[in-house]
């Protein structure tokens, strides 16, 4: 080295912890929390917005709790009560920090105000949770105004940065957010005409079309689509018409419907375009990672949790299915084994099954089965291969359902695939 | 309105052609304005252009387009060097399916070679094809393959012939729709604007679909300009890769069919319908469009496309020229670039879909030929600057770049837009070189172009113009004219209603 020459090392900045959980909504904190109660060392949290919470802190309806904490809170009390506990634990915690890269090396790679940062992980756990479909992707026509935007945006602008996007709305689809959003909007002053949704059925939970849409006399129109946005500038009106059971629009039953905003509740998709450049194998029926009964990925050491893997019901569900991934991210970075690759089974989802988690299954472990029907049935019966029946005065799409099996039954299974299916009487003709 | 500006030439219209223009003008001691209808440059026919630079393959009875297209392909790499602007050369691929068009693309391959498209090859061997398209369709059994075919970023174009002629002088007016033009005594022109007045000895109307109405204001109704409406389809970039070159069909014996193409973003466009709206401002998408032709025809040619990756369909109308006869207007194929018949010191220039990629070579023919020959006096600028530097791609850096850049400032180490990784740095710079709306911002920048559409960007996008510009958010519109973002605040609504009925009681 001659003398006088600068030597600028390196700007990125390094780290190494245990568990790194990407995502600081109710399974990223559910995580960080679980993970640090069963041992682990340094638990590492990286949240993008500036505070913790993700979506909670701008539902500010209620109806989270029940199951976790057993009475009914609002989003963001929901969100401080897993905030307070992470804090008293001591989990390290970084806002304001976009993860922009994993790698198959469990190296994490995160950006903040205070430079570019390379975290090495024993374990990861991605809890990056899902976002909404937005219009491009179901392809309405029409022009191509200002005001068409989706429910969470609708509700992060109101709640949090206090502006009401239009006075006459029109919610398309039948999500729970847009349920939800259609009553706020109400509440704030503005006139929802409608919500119209293509399917016959609603697509959110019943408590919500009945406390959102019918106590507030909202006009609904099932089995109608959108066919048309108008307005050059800002939106002016959309057209409806009625479907067929292919879903093909009926000649003949235009309606056209003044306002002045389009808000969209058509569909979350789990966000995993950080799991992707890892190498993580992606479930085409959910969006999610491929993941077996702990919900750990292809890939040894990265976990999921939460609506990363699939879009669940309630934020309560969201926050336990992270707890299982923590812990199994904890022993993995402990060096224990967390599955029984010796007896593996390839879960399928057979008729009537949209989807099923998990995709993979030990014989030698007791599992529990999320799914989701395609369509609504009545007196249904699930089941789980041969092992196991499960009887239901109705199934809907909506509503996630799950099946817990103890280990005596799934020793049962024969052979390496496991298919669930569903039958029973179609109220609603398909 | 007072007079705002005085100039050798006034330029009409922030498109493709008219930034060339200016550009080109630029070069020269000369003191040059451009006025533009809209709140920002490249908000109109430009934006919407399918970005395929041609490789010139020569048409029937377009002698203009023809010429400026070979000319302006050969100008586009150190074009696009000097403006950093994204250009690549991809390559074509014309392809047919049967014997029929086999003998079409023989009559285009000797076309090519009389007209000197360089690099041209007819490929008759499927498997070379395949090699070359993996993903093309088995039912392909020749394509004419020209090496020069392009793709390029047309606002980013523009926005860098804007930036770099505004740094040579150049003076921009937004906002400036044209009202009026009085010719005076002298044959210079004071024009009318939304904003002040412009004294000019020149005028270029490079105005676009407004060409034609900007001409009838000194009495020329020489020409009509109609639109032809391309509707296309924009799919997600995680299938990167699916398509290498410009794949593309023939449209009868014409080269212009549908395609399917990269962009120099990584995502996938595909195209597009041939259609003629009434109004030519009419870019309305219809179902028929995507549904009944765009997507079936581009799975003629690549049928593994993945149609759920579709992030956005848009439609955009380009201009036709028609001329004025005893029998009406008539169509022709070509572009429009002359002195005005009502006054030679205004140039008509009127471009059609193949515009961008004849842009440069048409900005030199009227400013080296046409004002010269109509008397205007060129004398280079001794310290012309041709370069531009475009706005660092946070996504595209290393990650010492990144952390050297948020080391000067931190804002570019807050992530604003997700999907194409667009940090607050880069939204400030945007705003800084002259975005005022959304979609000034998202066109420079990139925020809001992905998958989610704006859906986590667009809170954050409008705090920081609203902070920025010092201007409310609820003022802030997605592209000027009434195309407000947001239409309260808060309790707004419920407040005037309570007011309403307590002047009731």
């Amino acid at each position: 080295m001659q003398e006088g020459e600068v030597i600028v090392m390196s700007r990125v900045l390094t780290k190494s912890v245990d568990v790194v959980v990407l995502g600081g909504g109710p399974a990223g904190l559910g995580a960080a929390i679980r993970a640090k109660e069963v041992g682990s060392r340094s638990v590492l949290l990286v949240e993008r917005a500036e505070e913790l919470g993700g979506v909670l802190p701008q539902c500010i309806h209620n109806g989270f709790g029940l199951h976790y904490f057993k009475e009914e809170l609002t989003g963001p009390e929901y969100a401080w009560r897993l905030i307070k506990k992470l804090d008293k634990l001591g989990v390290e915690v970084l806002t304001h920090t976009m993860a922009i890269d994993i790698n198959a090396d469990k190296v994490v790679t995160v950006v903040n105000r205070d430079g570019v940062i390379k975290i090495k992980a024993r374990s990861v756990i991605l809890a990056m949770g899902c976002r909404e479909r937005a219009r491009g992707a179901i392809r309405i026509p029409g022009d191509r105004p200002a005001g068409v935007l989706t429910a969470g945006t609708v509700q992060r602008l109101i709640n949090i940065e206090g502006y009401l996007p239009g006075e006459r709305v029109v919610v398309v689809g039948s999500g729970d957010i847009g349920m939800i959003m259609a009553r706020r909007l109400v509440l704030e002053g503005a006139e929802v005409a409608a919500v119209v949704e293509i399917l016959p059925f609603i697509g959110g939970l019943i408590r919500n079309e009945v406390q959102c849409l019918r106590d507030f006399d909202i006009p609904t129109y099932t089995s109608h689509s959108t066919i048309f946005i108008h307005g050059r500038n800002r939106v002016k009106g959309v057209t409806i018409t009625e479907v067929d059971r292919k879903m093909n629009p009926i000649p003949g039953t235009e309606k056209y419907i003044e306002c002045d905003t389009v808000v969209l509740s058509v569909g979350l998709i789990p966000e995993n375009e950080l799991s992707r450049q890892a190498g993580v194998e992606i479930d085409p029926s959910t969006g999610g990672p491929v993941v077996d009964e702990v919900f750990q990925t292809n890939i040894p050491g990265i976990f999921a949790g939460g609506n990363v893997v699939h879009v669940h019901d309630l934020a309560d569900y969201v926050t336990e299915s992270a707890e299982i991934a923590a812990e199994n991210a904890v022993k993995f970075a402990q060096g224990q084994q967390v599955v029984d690759d010796t007896t593996r089974v390839f879960v399928e989802a057979g008729e009537n099954i949209r989807y099923v988690i998990p995709r993979y299954v030990s014989k030698s472990r007791p599992a529990s089965f999320y799914m989701r029907v395609s369509w609504p049935l009545e007196r249904a019966v699930i089941k789980i291969g041969d092992i196991v029946k499960r009887r239901f005065p109705f199934v809907r799409p909506s509503e996630q359902v799950r099946i817990d099996v103890p280990v005596e039954k799934m020793k049962k299974i024969e052979g390496e695939r496991l298919v669930i299916s569903c039958e029973g009487t179609e109220v609603i003709p398909r | 309105m007072g007079l705002m500006d005085s100039v050798d030439v006034l330029v009409i219209g922030g498109g493709v052609a008219g930034a060339s223009i200016v550009r080109e003008l630029s070069r020269y001691e000369l003191e040059v304005a451009m006025v533009e209808k809209e709140a920002d440059v490249c908000f109109g026919v430009t934006k919407a252009t399918h970005a395929l630079i041609h490789s010139g393959i020569p048409g029937k009875g377009i002698p203009l387009e023809n010429r400026t297209l070979l000319l302006g392909n050969l100008k586009m790499d150190q074009l696009c060097k000097d403006l950093d602007v994204p250009f690549e050369r991809v390559g074509k691929l014309l392809v047919a399916f049967n014997s029929e068009e086999l003998e079409i693309l023989r009559m285009h391959e000797y076309n090519c070679r009389v007209g000197g498209v360089p690099g041209v090859e007819l490929i008759t061997d499927v498997n070379k094809i395949r090699e070359m398209e993996p993903n093309i369709s088995p039912k392909v059994i020749a394509a004419l393959y020209t090496p020069t075919t392009g793709i390029v970023s047309p606002w980013e174009l523009v926005f860098g012939l804007i930036e770099n002629a505004k740094k040579n002088g150049v003076r921009l007016y937004v906002n400036a729709e044209v009202k009026s033009i009085f010719v005076q005594q002298d044959g210079s022109f004071i024009v009318g604007t939304e904003v002040g007045d412009v004294k000019s000895r020149y005028i270029v109307n490079a105005a676009g679909f407004g060409a034609d109405s900007i001409a009838r204001l000194i009495g020329d109704d020489s020409f009509k300009v109609t639109a032809v409406r391309e509707q296309r389809i924009i799919i997600d970039k995680v299938y990167k890769g699916l398509v290498k070159h410009l794949v593309r069909a023939l449209n009868g014996l014409k080269t212009t069919g549908d395609f399917v193409a990269p962009t120099v973003y990584g995502d996938i466009m595909i195209g597009e319908t041939i259609e003629h709206p009434d109004d030519v401002y009419d870019v309305a998408t219809t179902r028929d469009g995507l549904e009944g032709r765009v997507i079936p025809r581009a799975k003629d040619l690549v049928p593994s496309l993945p149609v759920r990756g579709t992030i956005k369909p848009f439609a955009g109308n380009i201009p036709r020229v028609n001329l004025k006869t005893e029998g009406g207007y008539k169509l022709i194929g070509d572009y429009l670039v002359k002195p005005s018949l009502a006054s030679e010191k205004l140039i008509n220039v009127v471009l059609t879909g193949s515009g961008v990629g004849a842009a440069p070579a048409i900005a030199t023919y009227v400013v080296e030929e046409i004002l010269p020959s109509v008397g205007l006096e060129l004398k280079p600028k001794d310290r012309f600057d041709p370069k531009r530097e475009g706005i660092p791609r946070f996504a595209e850096l290393t990650d010492e770049e990144r952390a050297k850049l948020i080391e000067k400032d931190p804002r570019w180490g807050h992530v604003v837009c997700r999907c194409e990784m667009v940090t607050e740095g880069e939204i400030v710079e945007a705003i800084r070189r002259g975005a005022t709306t959304y979609d000034g911002v998202k066109f420079r920048t990139r925020t809001g172009m992905g998958r989610c559409q704006g859906g986590f960007d667009r809170p954050r996008v409008l705090r920081i113009l609203s902070r920025e510009l010092g201007i409310p958010v609820e003022k802030i519109t997605r592209k000027g004219d009434g195309s407000y973002e947001v239409l309260y605040r808060v309790k707004e609504l419920l407040l005037d209603a309570r007011r309403g009925s307590d002047s009731n009681v």
